[in-house]
């Protein structure tokens, strides 16, 4: 057992953490952090964000040299994500691009297709979005009902994608399209595509959720269209190409677990700020039982994350127990800002302008419920650990 | 980063764990329940064959002078097959007390006995109609004549028929509550009136002893008199550490009862496994049993360190296991059905146990108050 990092971690950490002061929007250190409201605004500043990481060496870490990556180690990637959530970093406009497609296209990608995709999605110039869930394709993403169809030499794209993140700002789209069926074998039959959003075919909808944000969209497809450069693997072979993806996303989990603990310490002063009957709220026992029950449940879903990741580094791969992990810091997040918002008293309903704390703690409140449905909802994460950890037999119907 | 344990220590898990299975597993329990300790004394024998006993004693007293780690595979194993006894107590509680406070005297009287399994030592702390903390102890440690003299009661001692000394928290000071108690070390004497008592957990044995006038020599003091509450702290650090791997290894044996029998019943018509109020259910059950395992692992690997979260760690990891120890073993019996409340499956075992556990030597609320003070909160 060793907690300690290596010299050449410590000096990748110092390397890293120098690069951000630097060249941090101006004022962001000292708490100057607000973003655009306006989406256009938004868009044009996190991209340029996203160029200056680029030029600086830091947008794919983990992509190998030779594709404007530095071969990160998972070690690195794990101090790149503490260093990004020290400094509370704007958010990679391009994540998907830049650790799920571009990760597929060097892993499966043609020559031509690397060649034409991967400086973009490093750049920023080309943002990417995803194309998965339907309004009938949620858990059972097999369901999808979009139908992509040769016509001459081109493929023409029906039907309609929804929780498109980044749908509105995106130029490309990692698309899941139906090109053949299969009542038995739903899985077959699915072709990725790299659809252009920017075509008369495509149109997007924002969805606006509980907390007012716009973090998803709706985007409808009427005859878009699309060649044959534009298929990722092969025809039919999709839900293949989709695994392969998935396994690219190595360490996101990492850093939605530091993310949390920060927010466990900010709950921690919270209780310290706030007073009933004039003492501060962190003297009262049942309050010091329920912070001493958080830290460790906070505390064990960072250690159960050491423990698989250095299972991960051993094997090579991640295996199917690191689904314990998204499960529970979804969870954990939920109640830690249900909690952080109790302990507000009555006033922990205010919003915005008039929250009586840090308002972030009512938005953290309102997303905390899409995080145990999106990327695999809770019940999906259960099957998963009760049937590939435990060796459950598969519910009825799969 | 290295979060695992190394491959000696799994390798030594599986000796311990044939050697277990060889016994019965939770057969050891079960002849404990009918009184009958011939096989928990022969584990015991060759716990110490193996060397477990002397795992974190200095070499200069006949042990490994290896860390509270090395012990975890152990304690794991005899959790997952609930192994009564004292071994716990004796090398998880009475041997890191004596390495810190006691003698060089009482060192060499000690050390190489429980190194060799010669000596086996329970700890005797909470009183009749008292809780374990500083006012709640009563029993009477007064110097009469140049020599000391305890009365008094202390209840819910394990295992105190196989017990060869026992390590005694008293009061020698009525003026100030937390610093005026002391720990004393005697051997089993005929001075003792130990009398059995009726639990509910059958597989531990608890006894209440009385203490009439028992002459305690000054030697058999541990440390400085009156610091006795000071110094336990710093082996219910070491214990708690230690507990939270046996409740590991127990809730494993829990998560793996309910899984396979989950596999096997079939109700309408195929496996009740296949039911998501049953599966989620167990898989609740896998995780919890895996948080406990990392809070444990880190627990026992920083209660050697110098770390600031040292204490916070160790306790955290303690009340999450007690806790989690009595949901899972609940469950377990209700995944089991009919069968799961009888006397024939183990289930009650757990059960049993983990509420046992939940209240030993301290609560879950007097810990989680230990791990917010000792981040300073």
């Amino acid at each position: 057992m060793d907690f300690s990092f290596t010299k050449k971690e410590e000096k990748f950490r110092i390397e890293l953490r120098t690069w951000l002061e630097a060249n941090l929007p101006e004022g962001w250190l000292e708490g100057k952090r607000d973003l655009p409201e306006d989406l256009d605004e938004y868009s044009r500043v996190l991209r340029a964000w996203q160029n200056k990481l680029y030029e600086g060496g830091w947008a794919a870490i983990a992509w190998p040299k030779e594709y404007g990556g530095r071969n990160a180690s998972l070690m690195e990637e794990i101090i790149y994500h503490q260093e990004m959530v020290r400094v509370k970093a704007p958010p990679l406009i391009n994540y998907i691009g830049i650790h799920m497609v571009g990760p597929t296209l060097i892993d499966i990608g043609t020559d031509e297709q690397k060649e034409r995709y991967l400086k973009k999605i490093l750049t920023g110039e080309e943002i990417w979005c995803q194309g998965y869930s339907e309004p009938g394709a949620g858990s059972d993403l097999t369901g999808l009902k979009t139908r992509a169809v040769k016509d001459g030499d081109r493929w023409l794209i029906n039907g309609q994608k929804v929780w498109t993140s980044f749908g509105h700002v995106a130029d490309k789209c990692f698309l899941l399209t139906r090109t053949s069926t299969h009542p038995e074998k739903k899985h077959r039959g699915i072709t990725v595509f790299m659809m252009d959003m920017h075509q008369p075919g495509v149109e997007t909808f924002p969805i606006v959720q509980m907390d007012g944000h716009k973090d998803f969209n709706e985007v409808y497809m009427t005859d878009a269209g699309a060649t044959d450069a534009d298929i990722v693997g092969q025809v039919d072979s999709g839900w293949h190409v989709l695994i392969a993806l998935m396994l690219h996303e190595r360490t996101g989990i990492g850093a939605e677990l530091f993310t949390l603990e920060k927010q466990f310490n900010d709950t921690v002063e919270l209780a310290q700020q706030y007073k009933v009957n004039g003492k501060p709220l962190i003297e009262n026992p049942l309050v010091r039982q329920k912070l001493a029950n958080f830290y460790a449940r906070v505390r064990g879903s960072l250690l159960n994350y050491y423990k698989n990741l250095t299972t991960t580094i051993k094997n090579g791969q991640p295996g199917a127990e690191t689904s314990i992990d998204k499960l529970v810091v979804t969870e954990l997040n939920q109640a830690l800002s249900a909690f952080a918002v109790e302990i507000q008293g009555h006033q922990g309903v205010l919003f915005d302008k008039d929250a009586a704390a840090d308002p972030k703690w009512q938005h953290l409140f309102l997303a905390s419920f899409g995080q145990t449905i999106g990327g695999g909802t809770s019940e999906v994460q259960r099957n998963t650990i009760g049937e590939r950890v435990l060796g459950l037999p598969k519910d009825m119907g799969r | 980063m290295d979060f695992s344990l190394t491959e000696e220590q799994e390798m030594f898990r599986g000796h311990i764990r044939k050697m277990l299975d060889k016994f019965g597993g939770t057969q050891l329990a079960r002849e404990m329940i009918d009184n009958n300790p011939e096989n928990l004394k022969k584990v015991y024998t060759t716990l110490a064959e193996l060397g477990c006993s002397g795992i974190n004693i200095p070499e200069e007293y006949d042990g490994m002078d290896l860390d509270a780690l090395d012990l975890v595979p152990t304690f794991e194993e005899m959790g997952r097959s609930l192994v009564p006894g004292l071994f716990m107590e004796t090398s998880a509680l009475v041997v890191p007390t004596l390495k810190k406070y006691a003698t060089e005297e009482q060192k060499q009287q000690y050390l190489p006995a429980v190194a060799s399994g010669e000596k086996l030592v329970s700890f005797a702390a909470l009183e009749p109609f008292n809780d374990f903390s500083p006012a709640g102890i009563q029993c009477t440690l007064v110097q009469q004549d140049g020599q000391y003299v305890l009365n008094g009661t202390k209840t819910l001692v394990p295992e105190a028929e196989l017990a060869d000394a026992f390590l005694i928290l008293v009061r020698t000071n009525q003026e100030d509550q937390e610093d005026g108690l002391s720990l004393v070390l005697i051997d089993k004497t005929e001075g003792m009136n130990i009398e059995k008592l009726s639990s509910f957990d059958e597989s531990k044995h608890v006894a209440k002893i009385e203490f009439n006038n028992l002459v305690i020599k000054e030697d058999q003091i541990i440390g400085e008199v009156d610091k006795g509450w000071m110094q336990l702290q710093e082996g219910l650090l070491y214990f708690n550490a230690a507990l939270s791997s046996y409740i590991v290894g127990a809730m494993e044996s829990v998560v793996n009862m309910a899984t396979e029998y989950a596999k096997i019943r079939e109700q309408f018509g195929q496996a009740i496994g296949r039911f998501q109020a049953i599966k989620h259910s167990i898989v609740n059950m896998k995780v919890n049993l895996e948080i406990a395992r990392s809070l444990s692992h880190y627990a026992n690997w920083v209660v050697d360190t110098d770390e600031f979260d040292r204490e916070a760690a160790v306790y955290s990891a303690r009340t999450y296991a007690t806790e989690k120890f009595i949901e899972v073993s609940a469950h377990n019996i209700q995944i089991h059905g009919g069968i799961g409340i009888t006397e024939e499956i183990d289930c009650h075992l757990f059960v049993k146990r983990a509420r046992y556990y939940d209240q030993y030597l301290g609560s879950t609320p007097f810990y989680q108050e230990k791990v917010v003070s000792s981040l300073g909160w």
